[in-house]
């Protein structure tokens, strides 16, 4: 089963985690672990890391097998923390499915969508993943789920504020966001790249 | 007034990077105003910023009924985000959890699809055991629903569910039987996946599901669902035999045809399990699979490498001689700058080793360990290569040397490396070490360069070896005397004790005087042992230090005496007076330990002192001779005729350490030790009355609480009666078990005193408001005084009980001519092999020849391997002369580690098993002992 999955940067900053067991005490050391242990490695590297000090500090969760499944997309790491009952490659092409979905729902997925559209993300990973086990491996279907989802959460955000001015997909935005402040958002986010 | 949203918060949080916790502990109070209000999107809008600062890091367990609350919200955009929030902040122990059960049964039966599957995804992650239970039966009715993607979830919610409530699985399972024949291909790959998660908890109960399975595993091509199906076979086969049979021509076909390493390695790893590559048949089966695989050594994808790494180690237990061609591959993988890969490498070498290819493996592993010595001089500790990860950007990182990132810095990857090496050559009792001389060198390289905790296991090896191989000894002196003279393991220690392998000087200091007579230079040593700088040292290694020093004089003085020669005198006094200034700065040693041990140790040695100072050489004058010959070398001086030549007190220390040898315990030993004729094991030492009194005490102190406290003085009262009897009762049941000093009578008598004193001053005390009258049932009864602890001495059986090292109170040991005549102690012998040492029944009195038939009295401690055997001796064996010098086999035949052996072989040893080789050692035992 998958055990986590861990979105980070490559300063270490988490854009999202998931833990499917209950890791939560241990969930920040665990990602500057994780972070320090991925980022070192070259991209000539595989993908699996195998670190004893890992063993060390999920052991006792997880169990013997501890195996985490990596890999670099430009500025962002995706981490999976499985077991013995997945498949290495296997999890190596979800998070290539994963990604694949990110990318077409965010179009040329970035990690500033990541970091503001935090939720869908999540809803995303919801459609590939639920509980720690694969729900499905299929991108298209994936998409036509994902879309689903989020028009009806679309729909029910303007059912309930038909006087919102805010768009986007989903309901990212409160009853009093201006254009104004739309537009301040994206200075201050090109700014801050 | 503007309310922030999500993005708003990371907007905030990206502009102030300077200071971010002011501007977090800002938010938080914003969001706790927030979902306190009554607008729904406004506090949903809340959770759901709290949940982005709880992947920062930042609590929100305080929020978890707000996030109830934005759950409930029959919106499905603010539902979505509640469960979003509860996923990621819930814990099986949120107390809000209980308030979710009819939430969650109301959505996971709505009729909005989406609904459903939002809660069956929250569901999966948050479901406790009363959740499972309370809604399992909604779940199973959901697997039947008509939305396929609803059908897929509740599957994958089910295993959840199961896992907390294993019961739910009795009414699950044959629905979850029919979702195989699924028309939803995502419906049977959810059920294949669930069911290879269930199995690996309890493969029994999903043999059901085999057949259906089959016909996964014949007609799909989705690798997803074929490596999941592959999965679950292999851990169906141990249960079903048939199902090799049946599985063997479909995995054979994937196998020649798969392009998939991911689905090779399935199918290889559940040919091992199912037992496919045995026979014939199974060989070429095996052949195919490792040809296949370590082609993918080679590979330039790393990836595939790893995997092939993966499998090739799960076939080699049953195919060394196959994998065995790729040594030389598998061997570079492990020089591999991919610490996954090196660890897979070395999970493959450790189960390929032998007898043959030890040595050259643990030489390249060492190698890994000595290497970055010379390039990197201190080990990167956790934070530097934190701070280096941290400072290398992602444009250098692919520049980066190899040896800022190399593996062998980290102290994880050497500790594991090491333990690798040191596990590898000890398996087995050391089976796959041929030449323990090289191993021991081994031992002492790790030591040195391992920059590891494993200190203590290089410690617990080297004595180990010391003791149960023979002709390594004289080796193991040498290394040790070089160790003990390097400084650098005293400085090692001190800079950095985690690291360093300080524990291998005990070792050293143990074998250096537990094996003195090995010694070439006894003279240097002891000051080694003793200097100042050793203080610096752990307490535990001092002690061993000074208890060796005075092993090794004890043979050194006692070898004096074979070649006496007044010449020696002075050195002598000069040993003894340095050796006594050494131990004067330990016996003020913080460490008890230490100190005791120094202290002993030095008053040995001012006998030795006054001794010698008395001692008058018979065709000299008297060098010296003060004051120091008092009362206490009159014990070395008796007024007897055939006084000797030399001081007599050169032997005093040697006969304390030497007359029993050390041997190995055979394993089994302390089951056979002899149960001693009078010993009833099960009587109680104590005897029950006083068990039973506390345990009445304690009822009745217990009793007391509850009732009012008037009633107390009649309650003890009670209790001195019922003390009474159940003295009487033990009495009358037990006394014959041992020789009570007091009688019965006497201790009960006692016991009623004591109750009825402690009843007066409690009633006494009772109204004393400032007395907190203790009320707790009482564990230690009041009258420690009555138990008979004393009367363990007067046990006979016990003492003969003793442990399986049987090594008596070395106080008791008499004077060396006496304890060599008398002595009914092991024996040192010569034999080569020396089983582990069994329990010395010839102590044990009365031995029931019955019970234990196979062992001889007296023969029984040198048991040997059947290979090696050597006639037992029906007496004890002594080799040890006047000089203590061990004669040893004069051939440095091959070295062979003993092993821990039953019993026996010992017995009927008289055969002549043996190998020639051993007769030489076997011939000089006899000649011994004549």
């Amino acid at each position: 089963m998958i055990h986590a999955v861990l979105i980070f940067n490559t300063s270490g900053v988490p854009r999202l985690t998931k833990f499917y067991t209950p890791l939560r005490a241990e969930s920040q050391p665990l990602l500057q672990k994780i972070f320090q242990l991925v980022s070192t490695r070259p991209a000539s590297l595989c993908n699996f890391l195998d670190a004893p000090e890992l063993q060390n500090l999920l052991g006792s969760k997880i169990g013997d097998e501890v195996r985490v499944v990596y890999r670099n997309y430009a500025t962002l790491y995706f981490v999976f923390v499985v077991d013995g009952a997945e498949s290495e490659l296997g999890i190596l092409d979800l998070i290539q499915v994963f990604v694949e979905c990110l990318d077409r729902s965010f179009e040329n997925v970035c990690e500033l969508d990541l970091v503001f559209h935090f939720d869908d993300v999540h809803h995303i990973l919801a459609q590939v993943i639920q509980g720690g086990l694969v729900l499905e491996t299929n991108v298209d279907v994936i998409a036509q789920a994902v879309d689903e989802a989020s028009l009806a959460r679309k729909t029910s955000f303007l059912s309930a504020n038909p006087l919102a001015l805010g768009t986007g997909s989903g309901p990212r935005s409160s009853t009093l966001q201006t254009p104004l402040n739309w537009l301040t958002g994206k200075l201050g986010g090109i700014g801050a790249r | 007034m503007w309310e922030r949203n999500l993005q708003d918060l990371v907007r905030g949080l990206r502009a102030n990077k300077g200071d971010q916790s002011r501007f977090i502990a800002e938010a938080i109070d914003e969001i706790r105003r927030e979902v306190r209000g009554d607008d729904m999107e406004l506090k949903a809008a809340a959770v759901l910023k709290l949940t982005y600062l709880e992947m920062l890091g930042y609590d929100m367990s305080w929020a978890s009924f707000h996030v109830v609350e934005v759950m409930s919200s029959p919106r499905f955009h603010l539902k979505s985000m509640g469960y979003l929030a509860a996923t990621q902040s819930f814990e099986q122990d949120t107390d809000v959890l209980m308030l979710t059960t009819n939430l969650l049964k109301k959505d996971i039966t709505s009729a909005k699809p989406l609904d459903v599957s939002v809660s069956l995804n929250g569901l999966s992650h948050i479901v406790t055991p009363d959740l499972a239970r309370d809604l399992s039966r909604d779940l199973v009715t959901l697997l039947s629903h008509s939305h396929p993607s609803i059908r897929k979830r509740a599957v994958l919610a089910l295993y959840k569910v199961v896992i907390k409530y294993p019961e739910a699985l009795q009414y699950g399972i044959e629905k979850l039987k029919e979702r195989l024949e699924d028309p939803d291909p995502g419906v049977v790959g959810a059920v294949v996946n669930i069911l290879c998660e269930l199995a690996r908890h309890n493969a029994k109960d999903f043999l059901v599901f085999a057949p259906p399975l089959f016909h996964i595993l014949t007609t799909s091509s989705n690798n997803w669902m074929l490596i999941k199906v592959i999965k679950l076979f292999g851990l169906l086969t141990p249960y079903e035999p048939r199902l090799i049979k049946k599985l063997h021509p479909p995995i054979v076909d994937l196998i020649s045809t798969t392009p998939a390493v991911s689905l090779l390695y399935e199918c290889v790893h559940t040919c091992i399990i199912g037992g496919m590559l045995q026979g014939s048949s199974g060989f070429s089966l095996a052949q195919t699979c490792v040809t296949k695989l370590a082609a993918f050594l080679e590979d330039s994808d790393q990836n595939l490498k790893y995997i092939s790494l993966l499998a090739l180690a799960k076939i080699v237990p049953t195919h060394p001689h196959l994998i065995a061609e790729y040594e030389s591959r598998i061997l570079s993988s492990v020089d591999d700058q991919d610490i996954s890969i090196r660890m897979r490498a070395l999970d493959l070498l450790s189960a390929m080793v032998n007898q043959n290819n030890l040595q050259s493996i643990v030489q390249q592993l060492l190698q890994h360990l000595v290497k970055p010595d010379s390039s990197l001089n201190t080990t990167q500790t956790a934070a530097q290569s934190l701070t280096t990860a941290a400072a290398s950007t992602s444009a250098d990182r692919s520049l980066t040397t190899p040896s800022v990132v190399s593996p062998s810095s980290s102290t994880a990857y050497r500790t594991t490396l090491a333990n690798r090496i040191l596990s590898m050559c000890a398996a087995d009792l050391y089976a796959n070490v041929s030449d323990f001389q090289w191993y021991v060198s081994v031992l002492v390289d790790l030591a040195y360069v391992a920059r590891a905790p494993v200190g203590a296991v290089i410690r617990d090896q080297l004595v180990d070896i010391a003791v149960r191989v023979r002709e390594v000894r004289r080796y193991a002196v040498q290394v040790s005397m070089r160790i003990l003279e390097d400084s650098a393991f005293i400085s090692g220690a001190k800079e950095d004790p985690k690291e360093g392998c300080e524990e291998v000087l005990w070792a050293a200091g143990w074998i250096c005087g537990e094996y003195s007579s090995e010694l070439s230079d006894t003279r240097r040593i002891i000051p080694s042992l003793l200097s100042p700088d050793v203080s610096q040292l752990s307490s535990e290694t001092v002690s061993v230090y000074i208890q060796s020093a005075a092993k090794i004089f004890g043979t050194w003085a006692a070898g004096l005496t074979e070649r006496w020669d007044e010449d020696d005198l002075p050195e002598l006094k000069k040993v003894v007076g340095s050796t006594i200034d050494y131990l004067r700065a330990f016996s003020s040693n913080p460490n008890f330990e230490v100190q005791e041990r120094a202290t002993n140790i030095m008053q040995l040695f001012n006998f030795i002192r006054a001794d010698l100072n008395a001692y008058k050489p018979r065709s000299r004058i008297p060098e010296q001779s003060n004051g120091f010959a008092d009362a206490s070398t009159s014990a070395f001086d008796p007024v007897g005729t055939t006084d000797p030549s030399f001081p007599k007190s050169l032997l005093l220390l040697d006969p304390l350490f030497t007359p029993y040898t050390l041997n190995p315990v055979a394993p089994e030993a302390q089951s056979s030790v002899p149960v001693p004729e009078g010993l009833d094991l099960d009587a109680w030492i104590v005897p029950e009355a006083n068990i039973a009194l506390r345990h009445e005490k304690e009822k009745s102190t217990e009793k007391k609480k509850k009732k009012d406290k008037k009633g107390k003085a009649k309650e003890t009262g009670l209790t001195g009666e019922r003390v009474d009897r159940s003295a009487a009762r033990s009495s009358k049941t037990r006394t014959n078990a041992f020789e009570v000093g007091r009688t019965q009578e006497e201790v009960q008598a006692e016991q009623e005193e004591i109750a009825k004193a402690k009843a007066r001053r409690m009633e006494m005390l009772k109204d004393d408001p400032y007395y907190i009258i203790d009320d707790r049932p009482k564990v230690q009864p009041d009258d420690v005084d009555s138990i008979p602890v004393v009367r363990l001495d007067d046990m006979p059986a016990l003492n003969s009980m003793g442990s399986p090292k049987a090594t008596p109170p070395l106080s008791m040991t008499p004077p060396p001519q006496n304890l060599r005549s008398a002595s009914p102690a092991i024996p040192v012998s010569f034999t080569i092999n020396r089983a582990g040492e069994m329990p010395p029944n010839a102590i044990s009195p009365k031995l029931p020849s019955g019970s234990l038939p196979k062992q001889s009295p007296l023969g029984t401690p040198r048991s040997s391997t059947p290979s090696r055997l050597v006639p037992p001796s029906p007496y004890p064996t002594y080799e040890v002369d006047e000089g203590g010098v061990l004669p040893r086999a004069t051939t440095p035949e091959m070295i062979k580690v003993t092993r821990t052996k039953k019993k026996k072989s010992t017995t009927d040893g008289s055969s002549k098993k043996k190998k020639p080789k051993d007769t030489a050692a076997v011939d000089q035992v006899n000649g011994n002992k004549s």
